[in-house]
């Protein structure tokens, strides 16, 4: 039974330390990973009825992924992070309405132009003092920080809120928190079309000149990127990208001065009900799928690292205690949001490269380590030292004492502090949702995008982790009589 | 011709400037109880506990039958560690606050050392823990666990635990000291049964009148050093040292 055990334990760590290899298959046609925010309606949305990746710019990419050949698949991320995961690899291409402007072109491969719009200023309605590009000066703005908008907005003597996409910034125009919003126009319709909301309007344009937006690769994919342009003049001259423009925007956006988008029908605005009717499931699958074993597997792979920094930490070889501290020192004295990026974005820049859900598991176990060691060290020390010398004196050694005589003790101390370190883990695991990983929160987020419905579908999001927290309380509370049956009579 | 089976050579202890232990000789003959009195401080329960290895001493020899461990010349680390060991699994020891595994049974607390460390099979130590139980009067307690006790049935656990092991020897570190008066008796019966049973034992303890009824040795330990050894007629019932005498009468005043 043991050594099932021991061995299930090692399979994981193989598994997890193991980065999966690069798939190395010649005969298919080329796998390209498209990163796209999915909550930038109409050019990237989940559909609410069917909660399918559609909209403008993800019809286009499969448009041309048909004429080029490739096999795609979409990652879901928000915009600040897209250029970072495209760097690291993670994506190929970047299909969300990537404004062409200098500093790009001089960092990335861009492909040609498949949308002409506008940059348009959003106020609240009514808002007097803000009419003119030139009226942002010394104001707040609300964007995405890296966002060509956020630089117009920059440029202009704006000071720029960050956000997470274009239906955060409307809610935080709306609230008063932020004075305007620079954004695409087709955007902005389709947002005032959708939720026919009367309190923001469109004040005018930001600046004179239009924009062009066009898909971004790495510089060294050359051969891509010229696929990727071929496909785009193909579809251009048979009609393709006009059509799929005239079905979303009522004008054609592909080439300049193509009309003027008309949005007014919209999506049309739905039921709060409805909303969360349909991402209820959605919801409970990512909490099923994602949430649970993410906090699963990392609670125990932590509990396992745990044991071993804190018998490291009380160990009287100095190299070994020295070691376990600064592990601790560094995990409890830096973000876990940062852990997560280091692991995610910053590890492969050193040739260490893990999947999503791998990489959460690695910077959520190892996070765990360092907060339960100090816990499991405390308990262990809370043992009487007349234990240890009982149980030296039947004859056992470190390992038998510490597995036989210590940890069962212990156990009792640690489990209190212990069941608090697993419900942060389960909330903590919401941060999955900026590493790419499609957990509970991240489904959330998405349907709130496209919905505008905030505090309808975040509060259903709270409850679901609410219900697994009492779950897990009630366990504790089991368990905890479980370890005290020896000491109360 | 006596059989040794406890040989003290030398033996030298100190924690920090404190001489704890300045150079104790003595002998052990196999089957005999030997009581080490002493005031607090003595060096008493030190001893003791050189005679397993609890605490190591820093220089002299102990010998328990086969097992000779030199500590001047003990290696560092690992090996070290594995010498004392070595001699510690010759004897038995039973604690002042007897140090039952709270986590364990009675009679786990009997079979844990046998089976997981000794590697004897579990039925026969099984057997053999109900006989020890029976002995020291617990057969009923065998599946209650050591909170469930009283103080002196604890205590009493706790030398059948020691003596589960099988030892050469069996060690005693003051007994009775945490137990209330009324449950004192029970215990010391038991110890007293042990000595006329054959067991080689070292008992640490205050009880003077116990001393006297069941040792046959007794070393009366002060700053360090064997002060005065011999049988319990002398060494209580006609003391030559000026010291013991002190003692003796400090101590039965107050008892």
């Amino acid at each position: 039974m043991r050594q099932v055990f021991r061995g299930a334990v090692l399979l994981l760590l193989l598994l997890i330390v193991v980065p999966a290899p690069a798939n190395a298959q010649q005969e298919q046609p080329p796998l390209v990973r498209v990163g796209t925010e999915g909550t930038y309606p109409p050019f990237s949305f989940h559909d609410p009825g069917t909660q399918e990746l559609t909209g403008y710019d993800i019809e286009v990419v499969k448009a041309i992924a048909a004429k080029a050949g490739w096999r795609l698949e979409f990652v879901e991320t928000q915009w600040d992070a897209i250029f970072p995961a495209l760097d690291a690899s993670r994506i190929d291409l970047i299909a969300n309405q990537v404004s062409r402007n200098p500093e790009r072109a001089a960092k990335y491969g861009l492909s040609s132009t498949y949308t002409y719009s506008r940059g348009v200023i959003v106020r609240r309605t009514g808002d007097q003092r803000i009419s003119s590009i030139a009226d942002l000066r010394g104001k707040t703005t609300a964007q995405s920080s890296t966002s060509n908008w956020a630089k117009v907005a920059r440029d202009a003597g704006a000071n720029v809120e960050a956000v997470e996409g274009f239906a955060q910034a409307a809610a935080l125009l709306q609230q008063g928190r932020v004075d305007a919003i620079v954004n695409d126009n087709i955007a902005v319709l389709d947002y005032l079309a959708t939720t026919g909301s009367k309190d923001v309007e469109i004040a005018g344009d930001a600046g004179q000149s239009g924009s062009e937006q066009v898909l971004a690769l790495r510089q060294a994919d050359s051969a891509l990127l010229s696929q990727a342009d071929q496909a785009i003049a193909a579809l251009k001259a048979d009609g393709t990208l006009r059509g799929i423009s005239q079905k979303y925007f009522k004008a054609d956006v592909s080439v300049e001065n193509g009309g003027a988008a008309d949005l007014s029908e919209g999506r049309g605005p739905r039921s709060t009900w409805d909303v969360l009717a349909s991402t209820a499931w959605p919801m409970f699958v990512g909490l099923v799928k994602v949430t649970i074993p993410l906090t699963a597997l990392s609670f125990a792979i932590g509990l396992v690292l745990a044991l071993l920094v804190a018998l490291a930490r009380i160990s009287p070889y100095k190299v070994l205690s020295g070691l376990a501290r600064a592990f601790i020192s560094i995990i409890r004295g830096t973000p876990l949001l940062l852990q997560l990026f280091i692991v995610f974005y910053g590890l492969p820049q050193i040739g260490l490269k893990f999947p999503p859900f791998t990489a959460a598991v690695v910077a959520f176990s190892l996070n765990v380590a360092g907060y339960a060691a100090e816990v499991i060290r405390s308990a262990i020390l809370s043992v009487p030292r007349g234990q240890f010398e009982a149980a030296s004196t039947i004859g056992f050694g470190y390992a038998q004492t510490l597995r036989r005589i210590v940890l069962p003790q212990a156990a009792r101390t640690a489990v209190p502090p212990l069941s608090n370190t697993l419900l942060s883990l389960l909330k903590d695991t919401s941060l999955g949702s900026v590493v790419l990983l499609t957990e509970l929160f991240r489904e959330s987020q998405l349907a709130a995008a496209e919905s505008n419905e905030f505090l309808a579908l975040y509060s259903f999001a709270g409850l679901y982790y609410w219900v697994i927290c009492v779950a897990l309380s009630a366990g504790q509370k089991r368990l905890e009589t479980r370890l005290n049956r020896y000491v109360i009579a | 011709m006596t059989d040794i089976r406890i040989e003290v050579t030398g033996l030298h202890k100190s924690f920090g400037s404190l001489d704890v232990l300045r150079g104790i000789d003595f002998t052990t003959p196999r089957g005999t109880s030997t009581v080490l009195l002493g005031p607090s401080g003595s060096g008493k329960t030190t001893l003791l506990r050189s005679l397993n290895a609890l605490d190591t001493p820093d220089s002299g020899v102990v010998r328990i039958d086969d097992v000779s461990v030199d500590f001047s010349a003990l290696p560092p680390g690992k090996a070290g560690r594995a010498e004392s060991a070595r001699l510690r699994a010759q004897s038995g020891m039973v604690f002042q606050s007897h140090n039952l595994f709270p986590h364990r049974t009675v009679l786990q607390n009997l079979t844990e050392g046998p089976v997981v460390a000794q590697k004897r099979p579990l039925d026969e130590v099984v057997g053999e823990a109900r006989t020890l139980l029976d002995q020291v009067g617990l057969a009923d307690k065998a599946d209650s666990y050591p909170h469930q006790l009283s103080g002196g049935q604890q205590q009493r656990v706790g030398i059948a635990r020691a003596l589960a092991l099988k030892p050469r020897v069996v060690l005693f570190d003051e007994p009775t000291s945490a137990l209330d008066p009324e449950l004192v008796g029970e215990v010391l019966a038991v110890i007293k049964d042990l000595a006329s049973e054959g067991w080689t034992t070292v008992i640490v303890t205050h009880e003077i009148r116990f001393a006297e009824r069941v040792a046959d040795q007794v070393l009366f330990l002060d700053g360090g050093v064997i002060v005065e050894h011999g049988t319990p007629g002398q060494v209580i019932g006609d003391p030559r040292e000026e010291r013991t005498r002190r003692f003796l009468r400090r101590v039965l005043d107050h008892g």
